[in-house]
């Protein structure tokens, strides 16, 4: 198999592993916060139709900006749904996607005059060869040309999160109202605000990563073009037991799945298969993946149940 | 506090109530369950706005709107159920609400945690997970949670319900140490002879109302009783006199993965065994290895000459095993069906229930329900209103109604009369007993002592998993809390 | 040591009799006012939407209905829409009373076109015998593109959102593999991809001849026999949730599994069944489409009704009758679509927010009634114990 290929397959991986790692952690915030948010792919597609609207209208990194805040927004909608009416959180979860691919079509006819696509080409960030390693012999090193800033920064931002769950008052009250939001309540810390301020992380977090598959990844919007990523961050974020360095693993995986089909086409055991069965392959690999290690894992204590105030009988 | 009152949907919870606390004093709150000694503390500390009255701190009124407000003026409670995050360490369940800036300083609070609990004669690892603490060491964080915060008053609600008789001993040293130190402490109980030991004054409450206060030099059990319940008291009630026959259950050497270490027992038909432990020794793991919903590890579990150990629910209840379980929200009842769907819950596949092609015979069902709501007095407008609205009591007698209407076999009941008001403890101790009048074999899996002993004609004890000690019925508290806290006692020939 | 007592009072006396109505009807009413709630809240706020646009909400929802009621093929057009989110809404609440979200009747059925296109095709069988062969194979395809996901969770564990999810990614590459490859028409005129074209024997007739409405409904309206089929579900579902053990059994599980556990339910058998039940019913939701209009299994397949049966499902509040209801208003939506079109300035897709806006409020109202309902019932009978314990 010639290098080369193997050097763009990771380049592409690395691209959807930024995808899968910025919207994973998103839902890590708001599951760690005790919401279970189902709805990560909806967030997602509203920040590929808004963003792609932003991009071409004002160029990438409005683009950027406004798909990430279209995500907040709309993740607002789960919050109220979820922590204030205490509606079932998958409920909401699957309300929210479906509600999306009709706004998605709506906004869509609206700004481009398709439903189903943009016309116009989207403008991109602009692309960075990391020093050494864009050099690397064989092919490789394509792996690490033409990458664009928002993967580094996807990487970079694992440090932060950490520190930021582990060793601040906001990670700690977080991680509480996630374990047992009546011990929360009971020290006097509110458990409302933290709850909507995990949602809306992840709406901002998925509503950016989307408009990033939009403007850095496909330069263009289409309907449908998130292909189920948002679920697959969510199997990410399970088998990374939703910790913050495990889901990277997860998405590093899930990300290189995906390239498969795009640029492996032509592999050995592969090339063998035709081309319908070789675009199942990152969906196999998520079933397989979460099939095989759901039992060793370990949710926050009280994600999905409603807390209900305080007192109690 | 003063002329306290707080009203709930159809009760009165408390009604113009007064107290007054000292610094340097244990102050005891009497009452049964239900009387409002938990919803006065509650208000004091913030989690419920009082309907009326008032309180006053340190000589000027406050209106306590929540917890927060009630720890900057210095109260704290400790409640009867932890609420504490399992996952984390004890220094973070301690510093969570109080953690002294943006970033927190994890090894500094962990030496002050240290510190205070040195001074007041605690034994903590601050590094520890709560998760792998004991019911005792957990208490005690609780407490030390409070202290951390700099509180003058400490309420503790029911604080020995989960702890075994060593482990109260320990609790009442560091409450001395408290109260020389100047604090108040609120001990809320109904165990009277432990509220004698320890308290300075004693505030007597019956639904929702002071009826005295007084001091234990000045007054006795007896008193403290009448006063709780308002008319005199009596022992016991009549135990039917049964000669017990053969043995329905014999249990042989039963483990359960982690939580029981090889259990022997035997109930006869006709006969109560009381099993007496503090919660948390394998008490679960016991009744659901017998009920089918656990399987053993290991040993055997002989129905009748028959061993079913590792069998269906389905098949073990078959079998004439019925079942009280501790949870009746999470075991026993489907909250959301009616109360007509739940009374054929665990009897779906009878024939008299569904035909022979699956199809649920409703006619009969309903009849089935009415009869018995009826037999058992359960409280309900209609079969048709959904369990979830029924009172505590009332979904208690209706499990117990579905389970003891066909005259089981064996009863496995769980913590019984769990959460109940003292009508309907009465009416399932009642009940229970009349299982036994008609032949049925009981094992009562309980925690109240009284409760055992009101009910048991034989009494073995458990702990960390092992049964630890034989007694007869009328063996005395001492003896028995020998074998609840893991001391081996040969069989008392009574 | 605590003391036991006796009471001296005699037993208490039976409870009086209520003014409360029966449960069932109370909770019915609270439910509807629910709906009417939603109902009203998206029409105000569609309203809002429509006058930014300078049209007349009045209009526009006059015309909704107009264009969907005012002739036999309207009617008929709307009930066309509605049969296959009946079964794909019957399909998801089934899953959703035993407490599963089944996501993935998308795939389901699009494998259930593809296994009946195969029925179709390569079988040559008498007409009597060969469209319920047809129909009998999406059953099984569906079925066993949702054994999939059951399975995996009952043995596993794992979390039936994401499996049916990638089930459904699976499933396009599949099928348009089979498109490509062994279901491919011999026939070369054609420029799309597409099967060869289904027997007269594997059609669905329509319905309108059984009706004597021929003249009216034209055979372009694509009414079949799939209608009353849908109609039939529902009665099938109701049946099953409610009068029979499996479904006593499922809604248990649903509802509390480890009280259904101890009264002897095996959770992971019931899932199961119920699961494959689910799949059974996503099977028909392609029918109507692939038997009734196309004749064939094309590129071009109708896809999302896998999602559009979810919104239904819980409008519907999970109830087969709720979702016959919600259904038809969506069908009723949908061939509005074409009205808003024709009539108006405005762009098609604004039903398409009027049904996110419906689901959106429906969900959050159904919850408050929910919860308004049980504490109405609780606060009754607590009302009574009270009175009755201080009477005592």
């Amino acid at each position: 198999m010639p290098l080369l290929d193997l050097g763009a397959a990771i380049a592409i991986g690395l691209s959807y592993f930024t995808i899968i790692y910025l919207t994973g952690l998103g839902g890590l915030f708001s599951e760690r916060s005790g919401i279970v948010n189902i709805g990560l792919e909806g967030l997602m597609i509203s920040g590929t139709v808004m963003g792609a609207w932003g991009a071409i209208n004002w160029g990438p990194v409005a683009g950027l900006a406004i798909g990430a805040m279209s995500g907040l927004l709309f993740s607002m909608v789960h919050a109220v749904a979820t922590v204030t009416f205490r509606v079932d959180h998958i409920v909401s979860g699957v309300v929210i996607n479906v509600v999306a691919l009709g706004l998605a079509r709506f906004l869509s006819q609206l700004f481009f005059g398709s439903a189903s696509q943009s016309t116009s080409g989207v403008p991109n960030f602009g692309t960075i060869d990391i020093p050494l390693l864009s050099s690397l012999p064989a092919g490789l090193g394509r792996a690490f040309q033409d990458m664009s800033p928002m993967t580094l920064i996807a990487f970079a931002l694992v440090f932060p999160v950490i520190f930021a769950l582990n060793r601040t008052r906001f990670g700690l009250r977080l991680r509480s109202a996630g374990e047992n939001p009546e011990a929360t309540r009971t020290v006097g810390v509110r458990v409302v605000p933290l709850r909507y301020s995990g949602v809306a992380l992840s709406g901002l977090l998925a509503g950016l990563s989307g408009a990033f598959l939009a403007i850095e990844v496909n330069a263009l919007y289409q309907e449908g073009q998130t292909q189920g990523l948002g679920f697959i961050a969510l199997a990410a974020l399970i088998l990374g037991n939703w910790s913050p360095s495990r889901l990277m693993v997860g998405a590093l995986l899930f990300g290189f799945a995906q390239a498969v089909p795009l640029r492996l086409g032509d592999a050995p055991i592969i090339g063998v298969l035709p081309d319908q069965f070789v675009r199942m392959i990152p969906y196999i690999v998520t079933i397989v993946a979460i099939a095989g290690f759901v039992g060793r894992v370990q949710p926050p204590a009280a994600a999905g149940k409603a807390y209900e105030g305080t007192g109690g009988t | 506090m003063e002329a306290i009152t707080k009203r709930f949907p159809g009760v009165m919870a408390n009604d113009r109530v007064d107290l007054d606390l000292r610094p340097g004093e244990i102050h005891a709150l009497v009452g049964e369950n239900g009387a409002g000694k938990s919803t006065l503390m509650r208000v004091l500390y913030g989690l419920y706005p009082p309907d009326g009255g008032r309180i006053v701190v340190r000589g000027s009124e406050v209106r306590i709107n929540s917890p927060r407000q009630a720890i900057a003026l210095g109260i704290g409670m400790v409640h009867q159920h932890f609420v504490m995050v399992d996952r984390f360490t004890v220094t973070e369940n301690i510093v969570l609400g109080a953690e002294g800036g943006t970033v927190v300083d994890f090894d500094g609070a962990s030496e002050r945690v240290k510190e205070l609990a040195v001074s007041y004669g605690f034994a903590v690892d601050p590094s520890a997970r709560v998760e792998d603490l004991s019911v005792g060491e957990e208490q005690r964080v609780e407490i030390l949670k409070a202290l951390y915060r700099g509180v003058d008053i400490l309420i503790l609600d029911e604080p020995t319900a989960v702890l075994t008789p060593s482990e109260s001993i320990e609790l009442f040293d560091n409450l001395r140490k408290l109260r020389a130190d100047g604090k108040t402490v609120v001990f809320i109980s109904h165990k009277l002879d432990e509220v004698l030991a320890i308290a300075d004054r004693i505030t007597v409450l019956r639904r929702g109302q002071v009826v005295g206060e007084t001091a234990p030099a000045q007054t006795s059990k007896e008193q403290l009783a009448e006063m709780m319940v308002g008319r005199p008291v009596l022992f016991r009630l009549e135990k039917p006199e049964v000669s017990p026959g053969e043995a329905v259950l014999r249990v042989e050497d039963l483990k359960v993965a982690g939580k029981l270490h090889g259990v022997d027992l035997e109930v006869r038909s006709g006969e109560i065994l009381g099993v007496a432990g503090v919660e948390g020794n394998g008490q679960r793991e016991l009744a659901e290895a017998l009920i089918g919903l656990q399987s053993p590890t290991a040993g055997r579990v002989l129905l009748e000459g028959r061993d079913v150990a590792g069998e269906t629910v389905g098949d073990i209840r078959r079998r004439g095993v019925a079942y009280i379980p501790e949870d009746r929200h999470e075991r026993g009842l489907v909250l959301q069906m009616t109360l007509w769907e739940n009374s054929i819950l665990g009897r779906q596949s009878n024939l008299g229930v569904v035909s022979r092609l699956g199809i649920l015979l409703i006619r009969k069902v309903k009849a089935w329900a009415a009869r018995l709501i009826k037999a058992f007095d359960v409280r309900a407008s209609s079969i048709q209103v959904l369990a979830a609205t029924l009172s505590g009591g009332n979904q208690q007698k209706l499990i117990l109604a579905r389970e003891l209407e066909e005259t089981p076999r064996l009863l496995i009941a769980h913590q019984p009369t769990r959460g109940l008001d003292v009508g309907a403890i009465e009416f399932v101790w009642r009940k229970i007993l009349e299982q036994k009048a008609l032949g049925a074999g009981v094992l009562l899996i309980s925690a109240e002592l009284e409760e055992i002993y009101e009910l048991s004609d034989r009494i073995l004890t458990i702990y960390e998993g092992r049964i630890t000690g034989e007694y007869a019925g009328d063996a005395s508290p001492a003896e028995i809390g020998i074998g609840m806290t893991g001391g081996r006692v040969a069989a008392d020939a009574g | 040591m605590a003391l036991a007592t006796r009471p001296e009072a005699p037993p208490m006396p039976p409870a009086p009799e209520r003014r409360l109505r029966r449960p069932w009807i109370d909770a019915m009413v609270v439910q509807a006012v629910a709906v009417v709630a939603a109902v009203a809240f998206t029409g105000l706020v569609g309203s809002a939407i429509i006058l930014s646009y300078g049209e007349s909400p009045l209009f526009v929802y006059s015309t909704i209905w107009q264009f969907s009621t005012s002739r036999a093929s309207d009617v008929a057009r709307v009930l066309e829409q509605a049969t296959p989110l009946i079964f794909s809404a019957l399909a998801v609440s089934v899953a959703f009373k035993a407490g599963m979200f089944n996501i993935g009747v998308e795939g389901q059925y699009i494998v259930g076109m593809m296994t009946a296109t195969m029925a179709a095709v390569w079988l040559d069988l008498p007409a009597v015998v060969h469209l319920p062969v047809v129909v009998l194979a999406a059953m099984a395809g569906s079925m066993i593109w949702a054994f999939v996901p059951a399975i995996l969770k009952v043995k596993t564990g794992a979390h039936e959102v994401v499996t049916t999810i990638m089930m459904n990614g699976i499933s396009v590459s599949l099928v348009a593999w089979a498109l490509l490859n062994p279901l491919r028409t011999a026939d070369t005129g054609f420029v799309d991809l597409r099967s060869d074209r289904f027997p007269e024997s594997a059609v669905m007739p329509p319905l309108a001849p059984a009706l004597g409405l021929e003249d009216q409904i034209p055979s372009s309206a694509h009414l079949t026999w799939l209608f009353p089929l849908a109609l039939l579900a529902c009665a099938a579902v109701w049946f099953l949730l409610f009068r029979t053990r499996l479904g006593y059994e499922a809604r248990a599980v649903g509802a509390s599994p480890g009280s259904a556990e101890a009264g002897g339910i095996s959770i992971g058998a019931t899932q199961l069944k119920v699961f494959l039940i689910s799949g059974a019913l996503a099977g028909f939701v392609g029918l109507n489409y692939l038997l009734g209009d196309a004749g064939f299994f094309g590129v071009n397949y109708e896809t999302t009704l896998g999602f559009t049966g979810i919104a239904v499902a819980f409008l519907g509040r999970n109830h087969p009758v709720g979702i016959l209801l919600s259904a038809l208003l969506f069908g009723v939506l949908f061939r509005g679509e074409d009205g808003v079109a024709v009539a108006t300035d405005l762009p098609r897709e604004i039903t398409v927010i009027l049904e996110g806006l419906l689901i959106l409020s429906v969900v959050v109202a159904y919850e408050i009634a929910r919860r308004v309902q049980l504490r109405r019932q609780a606060e009754f009978i607590r009302q009574e114990e009270g009175e009755a314990r201080a009477a005592a």
